[in-house]
């Protein structure tokens, strides 16, 4: 089951491509959707199977490798978690294909589209079901190819090309230290496969391997300070903003960190590194989506400010309560968050655009989106019972649970979670204000609306998960050792309603951000010019450097091959000039010296 | 015999061609060409599966003989060899040469296929050094004669920087070998390796390993002995520059294996730290010259200096898994710098020049299949795992991480965080070759997409760059064998 789960998407990937090719966009879209619908089916298969008898621990996929000493055993796995999760990315990534086919419906190239984001969902699917180092890297990196292509998609614009770069350029350098420390891991216990690594760890200290990991997990997170791709990354068509944020890329490494707990759980620097970016991402990016000028850039820095939370739960977790915290708030956020896209992104086809004064009460008087947006929105601002609501108060309890101990670190990632509580209500109610502008007069006529049934399905299934989605705490398949206590939950539903009362009260018809944030609003959205720093305190120089190099090539290195060739050739220049003037005489002359020489110098030795 | 076969073919044909059949249409030569080398890679196939043994007198006088064979390490570059052969062929198909006769292209063509195959199952030192020699004054015309037509100055420039640059490192190597054999007292490069080294005082093992080391490293080429590549890859028509990747400097890492490697392994563990370091540099030194670099080719060829530094890292952290890194890189460059040349020179074929400022149209507008030939070429070359860059740099990392136990690990680790930034480095410059040459909204000057010959070439490397990165598992135990064997000879 493990292996079809990866191999089917992975299989659609391959034949959307040939048929995005060779067919039209109907077989391209049969293919998609239909392998993205076998996928979900396996996923929910192995969900019940994992649920019912004891998991099979190790799935054979490939041949063992021999790479000399190291042992690469390409296995998979499938627990109860790892079930979960891929039924998560299955659903989202069937939701992001149904969407795709309808929202993509005039673009040339969706066939590629749809192949690509078929084999991001196979690399995702890959990642959550490894247990082997090796294999997780091939799916990490693979999805940050994937995310190269579906940010870039639409070629022909500038900014989309740049952001494309810009994306897999920041998440590559950050893989420097995600390669490094699984060589680190694998050097230690000989073998790439999860359960010997982490036996192999037993009684050591894992800290290098581990804060390196960390560095590559902060970068495809989109964690402080490789944060700002992230936003830059809204230049891709909406469905594959949805796939990324929601269930793929910047949620991985919260999986790979809640795969490895055992050890992270050991190595105290890497623990505070990541609590320190964590608690710094999720403020600041919770401050500056409530300055966004326009909404799905501000969807962006919430799912900054989300996984910050997620990741934050295992910088805080105590190490007998497990990273269930954070796995959870993975699920959870995975539904919302796909959810606001898809319909932001339905939303913008009606209106023409994403930018808030485009999207002013733009929502009203739709049958679908109005509800999505609703529950999509309480839930990422954690109102019970959806399940943002049920995963968030499970990370606080985390953190709690430490600072209750008199740790620091865990004191520092609650006292940054209460801090984005309010926040984050914050800009959710901006973002209802804004869509749902009821001193608006002229209501967007959406008869027009030519979405296909399976957006509908998509959209509503998402809704229903949004909503339900909570009962997950009540079966096993998460092992949730932590307690949620009433007075965490009475506080943060008060600091939930007092913040966004507020901003209601603020906004006077207008919208909040303008008032509030008004002429600094462009600050904002460039998110106070990280983009200038990553150019001036990493690009230039590399560039400037490259030029040296270049030239130290052409003038250092290559001078000395050239140099060769001229005094060969002015040698033998000089030579021939020196025995051209010579006259015949003189000639005999050197050669009776010369004998002269050796008789003398025979005489001498002798 | 299939040996003799896979050797004797070519041969004849190219002798041929270069005598009595000078007259011949580029038609007619090419087709010839091509059943000689189809022929060739049949006996090669068998000759791999087989693995026969021919050992005949050569000059009984000196002790040399006619040694061939193959083995888990000649193997998978003996298919290569093969394989490009053919392609090469198949490329020329539809381009009749220019600056000389068609006959003198193929000749040259089958004439360099001879030399890699023999370098690659000679089994004896001075033979391995004759096969190794033979490639060159064929490369030479290559590059000299049917390069570039618009640069008379630059080809001459870069045939003799490249003829007078490599025999200048195999004169190292000739002298490297001689005092080997000289001291060991016999050519056969599998006793070498069984004696590894015993009985030779180290200060001459470090000696003969460092001339040899150094011989072979100009033809791999290894930072700071590289700057004929660049201008030979630049000038170089593309069957000449998918040759000169793909075959030619295999040569120099195959010969890095089989020489100081297997039969000095004392002598090279003095020598592999500098081999790492200066690996490491080229990967960085590479990568950084192809951030600014103009020329397409150029590009390319400072690509492969990068590569290759990967495969000396590999070599030089003396680990089985170094060693398997190594030969796995070595392969899987050879595919993948194939393909960028053969895109990269059907480019420059369509544009007139290679040249990356010039405004052009983007290729995923104008020629979809050169684009996505050319989009997995560089998807290749920045190592993403599923495609063939993937297995040998993350294994070489991996190696110099954890070297053998008589490397400083210190040292090694060090270079291990060189070549993981390097790669970061492969990232930028083949993403900004994309963004310059493959995405953009222009739609002229129209260029004609790749059709017949080119594209089935170009279809062959894309798959079997994929299914060495999918499968590399047939690959890797490949060579187990034979690394075992070399590697625990060395303990």
């Amino acid at each position: 089951m493990a292996r079809l789960v990866v191999l089917l998407p992975a299989v659609a990937a391959a034949v959307g491509l040939l048929a995005a090719r060779h067919l039209d966009r109907r077989a391209a879209h049969l293919v998609a959707v239909g392998g993205s619908l076998l996928t979900l089916l396996f996923a929910l298969l192995q969900l019940v199977a994992v649920h019912a008898d004891e998991p099979a621990r190790a799935v054979r996929t490939l041949a063992p490798l021999h790479a000399g000493e190291l042992r690469i055993p390409l296995e998979l796995q499938a627990t109860g978690p790892v079930a979960l999760i891929a039924a998560v990315v299955a659903v989202v990534t069937w939701a992001v294909q149904a969407f795709a086919a309808w929202y993509l419906r005039d673009d040339d190239r969706y066939g590629v589209f749809a192949a690509t984001t078929s084999l991001f969902s196979a690399g995702m699917l890959l990642t959550v079901q490894s247990a082997d180092l090796v294999l997780t890297l091939v799916g990490w990196e693979v999805m940050g190819w994937c995310s190269y292509l579906l940010i870039g998609h639409w070629t022909r614009k500038e900014s989309a090309r740049r952001a494309a770069l810009k994306a897999f350029l920041v998440t590559r350098l950050a893989d420097v230290g995600f390669v490094l420390g699984v060589v680190a891991l694998a050097t230690h216990a000989g073998s790439t496969a999860y359960p010997t690594v982490i036996a192999s760890y037993a009684g050591d200290s894992p800290t290098l391997p581990m804060v390196l990991l960390l560095v590559g997990i902060l970068g495809k997170s989109a964690m402080f300070p490789f944060h700002d791709w992230l936003p830059d990354a809204m230049e891709g068509p909406t469905p594959a903003s949805a796939l990324i944020h929601a269930a793929t890329m910047v949620a991985a490494g919260t999986f790979v960190l809640a795969q490895l707990f055992d050890l992270f759980a050991a190595s105290g620097p890497a623990r505070w590194l990541l609590a320190l970016s964590t608690a710094v991402t999720m403020v600041w990016s919770a401050l500056l989506a409530f300055g966004q000028s326009d909404l799905k850039r501000l969807l962006a820095y919430s799912t900054l400010s989300q996984v910050a939370l997620m990741l934050s739960a295992l910088a805080a977790a105590p190490a007998k309560e497990g990273p269930a915290a954070g796995t959870l708030h993975l699920y959870s956020h995975a539904f919302f968050k796909a959810l606001l896209f898809l319909a932001i992104g339905w939303l913008s086809v009606t209106v023409g655009g994403t930018a808030a004064a485009l999207l002013r009460g733009g929502q009203r008087g739709h049958l679908f989106i109005r509800p999505a947006m609703f529950v999509g929105l309480l839930s990422l601002a954690g109102v019970p019972p959806l399940v943002g609501f049920v995963s968030k108060e499970h990370v606080l309890a985390a953190a709690e649970v430490g600072t209750i101990d008199g740790q620091v670190r865990p004191g520092l990632v609650l006292f940054a979670g209460l801090l984005t509580v309010p926040l984050t209500a914050a800009y959710c109610m901006r973002a209802w204000l804004v869509l749902d502008d009821l001193g608006r007069t002229a209501v967007t006529r959406h008869d027009t609306d030519t979405a296909t049934v399976g957006v509908r399905w998509a959209v509503g299934v998402l809704t229903v998960l949004t909503v339900v989605g909570g009962v997950i705490v009540f079966t096993p398949l998460l092992d949730l050792r932590g307690h949620v206590s009433w007075w965490a939950v009475l506080m943060s539903l008060l600091l939930v309603v007092g913040a966004a009362l507020g901003v209601r009260a603020l906004s006077g018809g207008e919208d909040p951000a303008v008032r509030l944030v008004g002429a600094s609003m462009p600050r904002f959205d460039t998110g106070f010019g990280i983009d200038r720093l990553y150019l001036a305190v990493v690009a230039n120089p590399v560039l400037a450097l490259a030029r040296l190099v270049v030239f130290l090539d052409r003038e250092v290195v290559d001078a000395y091959v050239r140099g060769a060739a001229i005094s060969a050739t002015l040698g033998g220049r000089g030579g021939h000039r020196a025995h051209a003037t010579e006259r015949a005489a003189s000639g005999l002359a050197w050669v009776v010296a010369g004998v002269v020489v050796v008789g003398l110098a025979g005489v001498a030795l002798w | 015999m299939v040996i003799l076969a896979s050797l004797v073919v070519p041969a004849a044909v190219a002798v041929w061609l270069l005598t009595a059949g000078r007259g011949l249409s580029h038609r007619a030569a090419n087709l010839l060409s091509m059943a000689a080398s189809v022929l060739t890679l049949w006996a090669v196939l068998l000759a791999v599966i087989l693995r026969p043994v021919v050992d005949r007198a050569w000059v009984p006088s000196m002790g040399l003989r006619w040694q061939l064979a193959v083995d888990g390490i000649s193997a998978p570059l003996l298919l290569l060899v093969a394989v490009l052969g053919v392609g090469v062929v198949l490329h020329t198909t539809d381009r009749p040469p220019v600056g000389g006769t068609s006959p003198t292209f193929h000749a040259c063509l089958l004439l360099v296929e001879l030399g890699a195959l023999a370098t690659f199952y000679a089994r004896d030192a001075v033979l391995f050094f004759v096969a190794f020699e033979l490639v060159l004054v064929p490369m030479w015309v290559l590059i000299t004669r049917f390069g570039d037509p618009h640069r008379a100055a630059e080809r001459a420039d870069a045939g003799g920087r490249f003829v007078l640059y490599t025999a200048f490192g195999s004169t190292l190597m000739l002298v490297g070998i001689l005092a080997l054999v000289a001291q060991a007292g016999t050519a056969d490069l599998d006793v070498l390796a069984q004696g590894a080294g015993a009985g030779m005082p180290v200060h001459t093992q470090v000696l003969v390993a460092a001339l040899l080391t150094a011989g072979l490293a100009v033809k791999v080429p290894i930072f700071p002995l590289h700057t004929w590549l660049p201008s030979a890859h630049t000038i170089a028509p593309t069957a000449g520059s998918v040759l000169l990747a793909a075959v030619l400097l295999k040569m120099g890492t195959y010969g890095l294996v089989r020489l100081p490697l297997a039969t000095l392994p004392d002598g090279f563990a003095r020598v592999a730290p500098v081999l790492g370091a200066l690996g490491a540099v080229g990967i960085l030194w590479g990568g950084l010259a192809c951030l600014v670099e103009r020329d397409l080719k150029r590009l390319v060829a400072y690509s492969s200096v990068a590569h290759m530094g990967f495969v000396a890292l590999g070599l030089a952290s003396g680990t089985r898994t170094g060693l398997q890194a190594a030969l796995f890189a070595n392969i899987a460059h050879g595919v993948i710098s194939a393909l960028l040349f053969v895109v990269v020179g059907g480019l420059k074929e369509r544009w007139g020049s290679a040249d990356l400022e010039t405004a052009r149209a983007a290729v995923r507008e104008v020629a979809p299949r050169l684009g996505f030939a050319l989009v997995v070429g560089f998807a290749a070359s920045l190592g993403l795992p599923g495609l063939a860059g993937f297995w040998g740099e993350f294994l070489a990392v991996y190696a110099a991480w954890s070297p053998a136990e008589n490397r400083s690990t210190g040292l090694f680790r060090t270079l291990a965080v060189l070549a993981a930034l390097g790669t970061v480095l492969a990232a930028a410059y083949s993403l900004r070759v994309l963004r310059r040459v493959w995405a953009g909204e222009r739609g002229t000057p129209m260029i004609a997409d790749s059709r017949d010959s080119e594209w089935d070439v170009a279809l062959v490397l894309v798959v079997a760059t994929v299914v060495l990165g999918v499968l590399p598992g047939p690959l890797l135990s490949m060579t187990s064998g034979a690394v075992d064997t070399i590697v625990g000879a060395a303990r």
